[in-house]
């Protein structure tokens, strides 16, 4: 049964480059987004949050992803995890050094992980995504591509730029990159040298000890169909399988393998010597399992189905609050999301609208929607605005904390409202025409009205949707005289009416000069 | 350094010399009236974007007057915002491919189109249909998203505006061709020849700070584009210069050719039905002699299709 590693290590690092290549600033850009929809609905995350929100296509491969998980345990963690395989990676990077890795077998901490798991789930129940953000790892990847590799890339690829530039050949681009936030970086560099530390030290630790994902399939792998177990009749007990198990799960002494903790790398079965470790159907009776554990296990995944569950009312009944009460101390929470509050009960702060936004105007926030709410993305009109025209966000949103709208919806989804500070005008400042704000809104909400001999902005809110444009576009310094401020709960802008000034003539009069 | 190499070498440099100043001596030393030069406006009405374009260059005696074989030109029409081109918000695409398209048919060595974007650049070239234009017609498309391709520029008859960066393909450029559309403007009232010039330069918060007529009038003072084609063929008349909808245009199939970057703007603020001496830049740019407003002292070749 060696061929079972074989596939794994193929599967996996296909994927791993593919799905890595599309999250980074090329690949975003080469490959259609209908491919990152299909890698990313195979991530059990963001299919779990999506498929209790609605049902779609995420959920068609969330139930085969479980239902593989019953057939054979957690084999999704070795294959599809893109974390995972980052350990994966490092592991294997160890093992060049240290010529065999030497794991032990320690008891799984189930308690632990299965507390983690409950914290987890019942506080995004309550609408704090905390823990999710924090440790689920789909999010967790893409949040180290979009604020690490990407950057980097960029770093690469306009120092190249500037190379090529002196010769004046054109074909690259510079490639901005918007303000780095600190403790953003900071944040996401600690969850890496986390993760790199953990798989390092003990395997996939994480996995086992904090991963909400490990949690959930290793739930169900405890009744999976086949698993892999020690042929006694073969085994000679020589201890390497437990020596390359990268989730601690085998203990050779006992011959037994915890199955719910193993991550399905199939490693045992290539390296057993005799063919002494088999993949076959359980047998009737769970050795290492009592009745009362099983009934107890039964229950605890009742219950946990049943929070998830929760997790759909809340969200419904947010959604439907009136309200829109205004301030600047709220974040701007992009089009689609529906208002702050739903949109920071479901997002995971992936990143994945970060990184693709092509106005670069969504920006991972640090503590804007709260502690509970660390790292998911706001509207940043200091270094752009959104593109009047561009749906591109709720396109790629993996969890449905952005909805997709279709762009004539999208112009009148109002996420915010502009207000003019008359005292910092240009106009009223400077006494000189100015008009950038007008210039730049794409509803005319900011409109230009007599002033004296000049021009001065005039706003109509029922017009304005929020976009920032205007606040991006104004040049008053040092305190802008367009601001835009947060509608907690996304309304609906007005659509202006449309009057012809004339009607389309080809008449043709005379020159008049 | 022997006599004879001395000849050959100041033999070379002269005609080197000769080849690169040649269009502009020309036209100073008045060597250009003959071949049609004397023509102050040129004014098209009744044709299609192209067609237009070809009538009105026929004046001049073909583009050819103004571009020569192996010279670098610029071709910088207004791709501000990301819009279709029926909204008339950027210049019209047609147009351009032309304007390209006779460049190269002149001996261009190569034709350079961009625009400093207000909106996000990639989607403003693609979706105004103008990268594909100049795609086709055998012209590139540059981006000017970077202030790393724009270097510090003396503005010296500038009176707010001293310093500006200029993007640097105009810099290189043997022939620059300023191809603005005509339309309303929320700012500065109407946006033309000169105004399109703020597409070339960085920082373009400096003007609005610092009262941006007299900005754009001072800029004019220092770059002054080999030619100005004015598209008026669809003319947006409010909700400028991005505008709400189709709703804001009106068709006026019409075209302005000038050397002068002040007489056209005065002949296009008329066409648009306003007094040119109400857009202040205009008044300001004739008073700092960038150009001139009396059109009925000039010589204007209209031509009804």
């Amino acid at each position: 049964m060696r061929w079972l590693k074989k596939i794994r290590v193929f599967v996996a690092v296909g994927f791993f480059l593919v799905i890595t290549f599309i999250l980074t600033n090329l690949g975003e850009k080469l490959i259609p987004t209908f491919f990152l929809n299909l890698l990313v609905a195979l991530q059990v995350g963001p299919a779990v949050i999506k498929s209790l929100l609605s049902l779609s296509w995420f959920s068609v491969s969330l139930l085969i992803i479980l239902l593989i998980t019953l057939l054979f345990g957690r084999v999704y963690c070795s294959t599809l995890c893109p974390l995972g395989i980052l350990q994966d990676v490092f592991i294997r990077l160890k093992r060049l050094n240290v010529k065999r890795n030497r794991f032990v077998y320690k008891k799984p901490l189930y308690t632990f992980h299965y507390f983690i798991f409950t914290l987890t789930v019942v506080l995004a129940v309550l609408g704090v995504p905390l823990f999710v953000i924090l440790l689920e790892p789909f999010s967790g990847f893409s949040r180290i591509v979009a604020n690490i590799i990407n950057p980097i890339l960029a770093v690469i690829n306009n120092w190249v730029f500037n190379i090529f530039e002196t010769f004046d050949l054109m074909f690259l681009y510079p490639i901005h990159i918007g303000y780095i936030n600190v403790y953003i970086v900071v944040l996401v560099a600690l969850f890496f040298i986390l993760i790199t530390f953990l798989a390092l030290y003990r395997g996939r630790l994480y996995c086992n000890l904090l991963c909400p994902v490990g949690a959930l399939l290793s739930l169900i792998s405890r009744v999976s169909i086949f698993r892999i177990s020690i042929d006694e009749n073969n085994c000679i007990e020589c201890g390497l399988c437990e020596r390359v198990c990268k989730a601690n799960c085998i203990n050779s002494a006992a011959k037994e393998i915890d199955f719910s903790a193993c991550i399905g790398c199939y490693n045992c079965i290539d390296l057993c010597p005799t063919n002494g470790v088999v993949l076959k159907r359980r047998r009737c009776i769970v050795k290492n399992l009592q009745n009362d554990v099983d009934r107890r296990r039964r229950q605890f995944l009742e219950e946990s189905m049943k929070s998830f569950a929760g997790l759909i009312l809340p969200i419904r009944s947010l959604s439907k609050k009136g309200g829109g009460e205004v301030s600047r101390r709220f974040p701007i929470s992009p089009p689609g999301s529906g208002g702050i509050d739903r949109f920071s009960s479901i997002c995971t702060a992936c990143h994945l609208c970060v990184n693709s936004c092509p106005t670069q105007v969504l920006y991972p926030s640090f503590l804007d929607y709260g502690i509970g709410g660390i790292l998911q993305p706001k509207m940043n009109y200091s270094i752009s605005y959104c593109n009047y025209d561009c749906v591109r966000c709720g396109q790629v949103c993996p969890t449905g904390a952005i909805l997709p709208l279709n762009p004539a919806e999208k112009k009148q989804v109002q996420i915010g409202r502009a207000v003019f500070i008359r005292e910092n005008c240009i106009v009223v400042r400077m006494k000189t025409d100015c008009g950038a704000c007008s210039e730049h809104c794409p509803t005319k909400a900011a409109h230009m009205v007599p002033y004296g001999n000049l021009y001065i902005p005039e706003l109509n809110t029922d017009l304005c949707i929020g976009c920032g444009a205007c606040e991006y576009a104004c040049p008053a310094e040092p305190h802008k005289a367009m601001v835009v401020v947060s509608n907690v709960v996304h309304q609906k802008a007005k659509l202006p009416e449309s009057n012809n000034i004339e009607p389309h003539s080809n008449e043709l009069q005379d020159f008049p000069f | 350094m022997d006599r004879r190499t001395f000849f050959k070498k100041g033999f070379a440099t002269a005609v080197t010399l000769s080849a690169f100043y040649s269009e502009r001596t020309f036209a100073l030393l008045g060597f250009g009236k003959e071949a049609g030069l004397t023509v102050d406006l040129v004014a098209v009405k009744g044709g299609e974007p192209d067609e237009m374009f070809r009538r009105g260059i026929k004046v001049y005696g073909g583009l050819g007057k103004f571009v020569k074989k192996g010279q670098k030109v610029v071709v910088k029409p207004n791709i501000g915002w990301d819009v279709t081109p029926e909204r008339a918000a950027n210049t019209n695409p047609k147009l351009v491919y032309e304007i390209v398209r006779h460049c190269i048919d002149a001996g261009a060595k190569e034709v350079h189109v961009f625009d400093h974007t207000c909106d996000n650049w990639e989607r403003c070239y693609k979706n105004s249909g103008i990268e594909k234009a100049v795609k086709d017609a055998g012209g590139k498309m540059a981006p000017g998203n970077a202030e790393s391709y724009y270097h510090e520029v003396t503005v010296s008859a500038g009176k707010n505006l001293k310093k500006a960066k200029e993007h640097e393909l105009v810099l290189e450029a043997d022939v620059f061709i300023n191809v603005p559309v005509l339309k309303d403007h929320g700012g500065s009232r109407l946006t033309i020849a000169m105004k399109n010039l703020m597409g070339i330069v960085w920082d373009r918060g400096y003007w609005h700070r610092n009262d941006l007529h007299q900005c754009i009038a001072d800029f004019a003072t220092y770059r002054k584009p080999t030619l100005n084609i004015v598209d008026a063929y669809a003319v947006m008349k409010k909700n400028g210069p991005r505008g709400r909808s189709i709703d804001d245009i009106v068709i006026m199939k019409s075209l302005l050719i000038s050397t002068d970057i002040v007489a056209i703007d005065t002949a296009a603020a008329k066409l648009f039905g306003y007094d040119p001496s109400d857009v202040n830049y205009i008044q300001i740019a004739a008073e700092q002699k960038v150009g001139r407003m009396d059109l009925e002292n000039l010589h204007i070749e209209r031509i009804t299709i």
